[in-house]
């Protein structure tokens, strides 16, 4: 990656990283790819379909002629489609991976990684991802360690990344990840980091999100407000701004139900949804432990 | 060296500066002198008089003059204005060598083959003084800037040196300068006014040239033995210092440089070298391939040297006079002298930062050429020629600039240049096709080929860069690698990006060209004189220097002068219409300009009428020049309204079609020609009142008459008959009745016409038969006849369609400026019109969503079956989910390397080990901890009311990262108090949504809401506040107690206010309802509030006739000094009333005089003594009986339990 010629699907894959998944979608004819390029390129097309919800359209259009790579996508498109299938989805998983002519090919160990991530079980996930081999399968395995709180193991992956390729898009957005949980100065870094891409590239929800989660960390819950509400306008619908609303909105003591019910109702799954819930349960329980 | 300026000719012999104009004279050896503007690069005249090669010549410093010398033994003053010789001198026996002018007597100084030096008088023009001594042709004669002396040199191979200070005492009047003409010739050969006071003798062949230092008592001379060499003097002797050696050849002309240290020399050796004065080393030398220099001449006051060789001259610099700069936000960083220093636009302040190398002063043009700015890692970049290019890399000290003696070393490294393309990255040029991009370490973190061969990069927003070739830059990517744009253009030198980075300006030496992001071109500008500088505004105009020249250019390319300037200047940046430079001292410098006219022609472009509209009320903008310009550009109707010449205006109003406006012009110029024009743009209008007032003012009847015939105006039409008639245009009658279709008439007209013949023939046709019989009869004989068969009529015009009145024109709103100007009514509302209808429909958008998802939610919630989901339950995540041990086969060859990490402690975990806040574990999740210590700290019992809050905390604590698109989003703890230098991975405590400040607030909405009387609404405020503080964490003792003393303003109000609220609802009980009013005046309350709680009481109890309590109310109503009148009126009154009666009605609970509280549940007064139990954490006083129940006032603490007291800081803990 870090020789070689010009790079046909690189902004294809900046769009992806950054979040403007339609803008991925929408430029992604790109003449003159060799095979594995074009296939690279349908993976980016579709995992961008996923990332907008669409997950049907994926399932419908990848047969099962497709590359295995587009297989592994479809899973994942089965798998986030109908919770109430994932068993399945799994075992076909697995059975992929236990396949030595296909279980190698580092988009489906990536899709493993995220399906298992989603399972929370993350040693399973970092036995697919943690061979690394792609800047995608890196930057996951720091995903994964910052789940585990494992900031440590975090630092080691993006050190890796960082010698491959420092300027790599997904090698910044790890490093913000990873500066956002330690926290403390490295949050300005981050924030840094975040401010860098809004003037490179086009401003995408992920990177007002980002920008605004480094402000609420630094305490600037005004600021944060006015760069939600900016990615807002974006995406009336996206789920992290809605839950940064909803956090943004407590924090300066203003209303906050109206995102959070906005929320709810386009992502019932959302963590913060899910808090809320459990919150609710373990206060009650609380109450009567304690009554 | 920096070459100007060229010129190729004849020999140049001798040359000469303007002090003040960019102008240089260049005697050449063919007998001409030039006169050169070297800005312009043109010929402004030639002066061809000398007869051979004319060796010397000199501008006066003041005077139109100068003063030339030749080969014909003539001294010759010309004056440049009148393009002709004034006068010559007579008296030199053979070729002059140099002339000059003395810098403040009419004098001039001439050096001769005639081994004399001769000083003139050239306003009496005589020669004053003859100074003999040299035994060979004296090469060189010049005054002393200052002092009375003159430094000759001659091939006799001495330099002398001559006082003439008895010459200057002898010419202190000018009535003894015509006296001295006699005396002349008697001190011809005394020389007693001019006598040698040195010889300098050393060189060991023919001195070509000597001059002398401009301050220092230090002369250079140049000789044909191939040395240059330095003499000092003082009062008494001179002597010689030290020889430069190197020149190959015989030196010709050598001179101390006025602003530098050093000393320039040139020889037949063909090279042109430059010496450190004080060292006395070669600096550098330039060589040409063919040309002997002959004669160096330097700028009087600017940094300019010129040199005289076998082909034409040069003009030139020995070094960059642009100080390096960069403007970064709010601050230029720029070099001056050896520090770097910031200069803030704000403040208007100038700060030194750092020093920076000096250039070695090996070499010339070694300063700083560049400066890159990084402002978040506060980082300058500084580069320069040195060493065949570098750079230094520097960190500023963070906050103390001041003296730096903890200063940095610099990073160095080498290359054709460099700067950031990101805030910790900088790009190097290291050869023409490989840039590596390096950290703040000046480590290489990559390298990357370029595309083409690149002599210089420059900024192109983070992550790109702008290349340039010999005749284009490109756009290139460095992390993609690839070439975004491409643009051919001259050799670009400067670079300027706007500030949103939309354009791009590249200056080359002539010319500008603006370009887009991606270098697409926008327009080209073309200079004849040097562009210099430039910056974009904020309303996207490029403002730019030339050599002479503040100018603009408009995004369409107009361009147009805005100022001229006395010195170049660099801009840095503007502000509204300052315009901060740099000048070449490096002296920042605010210029303030009038950008009046650019900001008005960038509104007409942007169509920014209302702009334009308030620009032509308010200002001043006239002229030809922006009237010719708004024509030029199809705005008449603008230009219009800055005429005041009427013809002007006519015209333009009717190139704009104003007809009214042309109406008023015409009438005022009131000439044939304009209203003809004006009937003819009226008639194309079809405005047909004008057209017939044109007609009429041009007395054009036929044109009239048909006008009138047209639109159907037969009353007009038969008064034309009648005009016709007394003007006795037979004619034009004749026409008009035809029109009008009057037989009678048109046979009269014919008749008195003598057309006897015609008019009985009409007559007779339209049977007109009494008249035709009259004519035949005077015809007699000569009776035409009439066509047979044929049937006559009359010929009647058909009557238009629309009568009279203008044509009917399409209704067209008027433009802007007509409407606007006229009535100075704006009516820009409509752009706004449209604006607001879509938001509208944005807004309904909005609401439908909401009332989606009010009715979904339930729906929602309802699905929601209770599944336990603990992911952030701190306890519960302590049990480890062991890794399954049986991994699977395929992936063992993955995974047998793998031992994945245990997971680590969630940082809500951490909070909870850590804190013994409530609030702390709320936020954690662990709202049975959280509880618990409620419950321990304070007593709480009933957690019901903090159910909400809990969650808020709760949900408050975690922000939502989007990491990888499709996986699960990372949940971040929010830590409390960031600040910029705490440490990573260290733990803060969790940033909570509930704070002091918004209970303040509260607390200000439940006063406002009690003065108003919304007890409701107040009580709700208040219990708010004191179901809040439980979980509110300060940060200093001092809030603490400030928590504290909120605690009890509260509980007072909550109390009064429940009272109040209990009284008015026992609407049938007035003797509770008086105890009730009575108890809530002993809450604590503010002032305000306690004269309500008094009046209220007051009133209640007079009108129970209770007056003597009354009467203490009212007593204590004064004592607060009520700033309403009508309370204090009314307390009186009652006061009044009461002491006639001082008894009570009825018995109240109620004694004022014993101090008591009041019972929270069953509000009662618990006086002194009486024992009662407390809520432990609103501290509410209750009656004993009410021990181990909730308490009513916060409805959160059990009555009377134990409690170790309220914990909201962590100071507290410490």
């Amino acid at each position: 990656m870090a020789a070689g010629g010009p790079d046909p699907l690189f902004g294809l894959r900046n769009s992806f990283y950054l979040g403007a998944y339609q803008a991925a979608i929408n430029n992604s004819d790109i003449p003159n790819l060799s095979a594995d390029d074009a296939v690279e390129r349908d993976s980016i097309v579709y995992r961008s379909y996923i990332a907008l919800g669409s997950y049907q359209l994926v399932i419908n259009e990848i047969d099962s002629s497709a590359a295995t790579p587009l297989q592994a996508v479809k899973l994942l498109a089965l798998y986030l489609s109908n919770p109430a299938n994932k068993e399945m989805t799994i075992s076909s998983l697995q059975e992929w991976l236990g396949d030595p002519a296909i279980g190698n090919n580092p988009i489906l160990r990536l899709i493993a990684g995220i399906i298992f991530m989603h399972e929370q079980d993350y040693n399973e996930a970092l036995k697919h991802t943690n061979a690394g081999g792609t800047m995608d399968l890196h930057a996951l395995n720091v995903q994964i360690f910052l789940k585990m709180h494992r900031s440590d193991y975090a630092e080691k992956q993006l050190r890796i990344m960082q010698q491959i390729d420092e300027d790599h898009t997904l090698t910044q957005l790890a490093n913000a990840w990873l500066n956002l949980a330690v926290g403390g100065s490295k949050i300005q870094e981050a924030y840094l980091i975040f401010q860098d891409f809004s003037e490179k590239y086009q401003m995408t929800s992920l990177i007002l999100n980002g920008k605004a989660v480094c402000c609420m960390h630094m305490g600037t819950f005004d600021e944060a407000e006015s760069l939600l509400l900016e990615a807002l306008n974006k995406d009336a619908k996206d789920p992290e701004t809605l839950a940064n609303l909803v956090v943004c909105s407590l924090h300066l003591g203003k209303p906050s139900s109206r995102y959070l019910s906005q929320l709810t109702l386009s992502h019932p799954d959302h963590i913060l949804v899910k808090r809320a819930k459990t919150a609710e349960e373990s206060f009650d329980r609380a109450v009567q432990t304690n009554a | 060296m920096l070459t100007k300026f060229e010129t190729k000719s004849n020999r140049v012999k001798g040359l000469s500066f303007h002090s003040k104009r960019p102008w240089i004279l260049a005697s050449l050896h063919s007998g001409v002198i030039q006169l050169w503007d070297y800005r312009m690069g043109t010929l402004i005249d030639r002066f061809d008089e000398h007869d051979g090669p004319v060796r010397g010549v000199h501008f006066h410093k003041s005077q139109p003059l100068f003063v030339s010398g030749g080969d014909d033994y003539k001294i010759k003053v010309w004056n440049y204005k009148l393009h002709r010789c004034l006068f010559t001198l007579l008296g030199h026996l053979d070729y002059i060598r140099t002339v000059q002018f003395h810098h403040e007597n009419p004098w001039i100084v001439s050096a001769s083959d005639d081994q004399t030096i001769r000083i003139w008088n050239w306003q009496s023009r005589t020669c004053i003084s003859v100074l003999t001594g040299h035994n060979h042709y004296v090469m060189c004669a010049s005054f002393h800037p200052k002092e009375d002396l003159v430094v000759s040199a001659s091939l006799d191979q001495t330099v002398r040196v001559w006082d003439i200070g008895a010459l200057k005492k002898k010419t202190v009047s000018p009535a003894d300068d015509i006296l001295r003409l006699g005396q002349m010739n008697t001190d011809f050969f005394g020389g007693v006014d001019a006598v040698v006071k040195y010889v300098l003798e050393g060189h060991d062949r023919g001195v070509n040239w000597a001059s002398f230092h401009p301050t220092l008592p230090l002369i250079v001379s140049g000789a044909d033995d191939r040395q240059v060499k330095i003499w000092r003097m003082n009062d008494t002797k001179a002597w010689e210092v030290d020889t430069l050696r190197g020149h190959t050849n015989n030196v010709s002309c050598v001179l101390f440089h006025a602003r530098q240290d050093i000393i320039v020399s040139n020889s037949e050796d063909k090279s042109i070298r430059v010496w450190d004065a004080t060292k006395r080393t070669g600096l550098q030398a330039f060589r040409r391939e063919h040309d002997r220099l002959w004669i160096l001449s330097a700028h009087p006051e600017m940094n300019l040297l010129a040199a005289g060789h076998d082909n034409g001259m040069i003009v030139f610099k020995l070094e960059r006079e642009r100080p390096a700069f960069s403007v970064s936000g709010d601050s230029v960083f720029y070099v001056k002298d050896r520090f770097l220093r910031v200069y803030e636009y704000s403040i208007q302040k100038d700060t030194q930062l750092i020093p920076i190398r000096r250039p070695g002063s090996n070499s010339l043009n070694q300063g700083p050429r560049t400066l890159s700015y990084s402002p978040t890692e506060n980082a300058v970049l500084v580069c320069s020629d040195m060493d065949g290019g570098s750079y230094e890399l520097h960190i500023l000290p963070k906050d103390s600039y001041g003296r730096g003696d903890t200063v940095q070393e610099a990073k160095r490294g080498s290359g054709g240049s460099a700067l950031f393309v990101a805030r910790n990255r900088f790009a190097v040029l290291e050869s023409s096709n490989q840039v590596s991009v390096k950290n703040l370490k000046n480590e290489i973190v990559k390298k990357s080929i370029l595309p083409l061969a690149v002599d210089a990069i420059f900024y192109a927003g983070t992550g790109n860069l702008l290349c340039r070739a010999e005749d284009r830059v490109v756009l290139f990517d460095l992390q993609q690698k690839i070439v975004h744009g491409d643009l051919q253009t001259s050799f670009v030198r400067y670079v300027v990006w706007s500030q949103d980075m939309e354009s791009v300006a590249l200056l080359s030496k002539h010319s500008i060209v603006i370009a887009d992001k991606k270098l697409a071109h926008c327009c080209t500008l073309r200079e004849t004189i040097r562009v210099k500088s430039g910056a974009w505004d904020d309303n996207g105009v490029f403002i730019y220097t030339t050599l002479t020249h503040i100018k603009y250019c408009l995004p369409n390319g107009d361009s147009g002068i805005i100022k001229t300037l006395d010195v170049p200047m660099y801009i840095t940046k503007i502000f509204g219409s300052t315009i901060f430079c740099l000048d070449r001292d490096g002296k920042i410098r605010p210029i303030i300009v009038n950008s009046t006219e650019y900001v008005f022609k960038l509104s007409l472009l942007r169509k920014r009428y209302d702009k334009v509209m308030s620009m032509i009320r308010n200002s001043e903008l006239c002229g030809q020049a922006m009237i010719a310009y708004l024509q030029q550009k199809g705005f008449p109707q603008v230009a219009l309204y800055f005429v005041k010449d009427e013809r002007t205006r006519f015209n333009l109003a009717l190139e704009s079609g104003n007809i009214e406006k042309a109406l008023e012009s015409a009438k005022k110029i009131d000439e044939k020609d304009h209203w003809y024009r004006l009937g003819v743009e009226a008639l194309r209008q079809g405005n047909a009142g004008i057209v017939e007032y044109a007609y009429q003012r041009t007395k054009n009847f036929e044109r009239l008459s048909f006008h009138y015939l047209i639109t159907g105006n037969l009353d007009k039409l038969s008064k034309m008959v009648k005009i016709a008639e007394v003007k006795n245009d037979v004619m034009g009658q004749f026409h008009d009745s035809l029109y009008i279709g009057d037989v009678g008439e048109r046979v009269k007209i014919l008749e008195n016409a003598g057309h006897l013949p015609l008019a009985y023939l009409t007559a007779s046709v339209h049977g007109l038969h009494d008249t035709a019989e009259r004519l035949a009869a005077e015809l007699g004989e000569n009776v035409p006849s009439l066509p047979k068969g044929r049937r006559a009529s009359l010929l009647i015009p058909p009557s238009p369609v629309l009568c009279a009145g203008d044509w009917p024109l399409l209704m067209i709103s008027k433009g802007i400026f007509e409407g606007g100007l006229d009535e100075t009514v704006k009516d820009a509302h409509e752009d706004y019109q449209e604006a607001a209808d879509a938001d509208w429909g944005e807004a309904l958008d909005i609401g439908e969503v909401e009332n989606l998802q009010n009715g979904d939610i339930s729906m929602v919630l309802e699905e929601e079956n209770a599944e336990e989901e603990n992911e952030e339950g701190g306890w519960d995540l302590e049990d480890l989910d062991l890794p399954p041990e049986t991994p699977k086969t395929a992936a063992t060859a993955r995974s047998s390397v793998l031992i994945p990490p245990t997971p680590g402690m969630p940082v809500s975990q951490i909070w909870v080990q850590k804190s013994s806040l409530a609030a702390e574990h709320a936020a954690a999740g662990n709202f049975d901890t959280a509880m618990r210590l409620l419950s321990r700290q304070l007593g709480i019992r009933n957690f019901s009311p903090l159910k909400s809050l809990f969650q808020d905390i709760h949900m408050g604590s975690h922000t939502y990262l989007r990491a990888f698109s499709s996986a699960p989003v990372i949940s971040v703890a929010v830590e409390r108090g960031w600040s910029e230098s705490a440490s990573p991975n260290v733990r803060g405590p969790p940033a909570l949504v509930f704070n002091f400040s918004q209970l303040e607030k509260k607390l200000k909405a439940g006063y406002k809401a009690t003065t108003a009387g919304k007890f409701s609404e107040a009580l709700g405020h208040f219990l708010a506040i004191l179901h809040t503080i439980p979980l509110i964490v300060v940060e200093t003792r001092r809030e603490v107690d400030e928590v504290k003393e909120l605690i009890i303003i509260v509980k007072e109000y909550v109390l009064g206010l429940q009272m109040e609220l209990k009284r008015r609802e026992l609407k049938d009980n007035p003797v509770r309802q008086q105890e009730l009013a009575a108890y809530f005046t002993h809450c604590i309350l503010q002032t305000p509030h306690l004269r309500l709680a008094l009046l209220n009481a007051m009133t209640v109890c007079y009108k129970a006739q209770n007056l003597s309590t009354a009467a203490t109310f009212a007593r204590r109503l004064l004592e607060t000094n009520p700033t309403a009148e009508n309370q204090e009126k009314l307390a009186r009154q009652i006061l009044h009333v009461a002491e006639k009666n001082m008894k009570d009605a009825i018995d109240l609970n109620y004694d004022f005089r014993n101090p008591f509280v009041v019972c929270g549940a069953t509000y009662v007064p618990i006086y002194r003594g009486q024992r009662d139990v407390t809520c432990p954490y609103c501290s509410s006083h209750f009656v004993p009986s009410q021990q181990g129940q909730l308490c009513t006032v916060c409805n959160l603490a059990e009555v009377g339990s134990d409690a170790s007291g309220l914990l909201c800081s962590p100071t507290q803990i410490r």
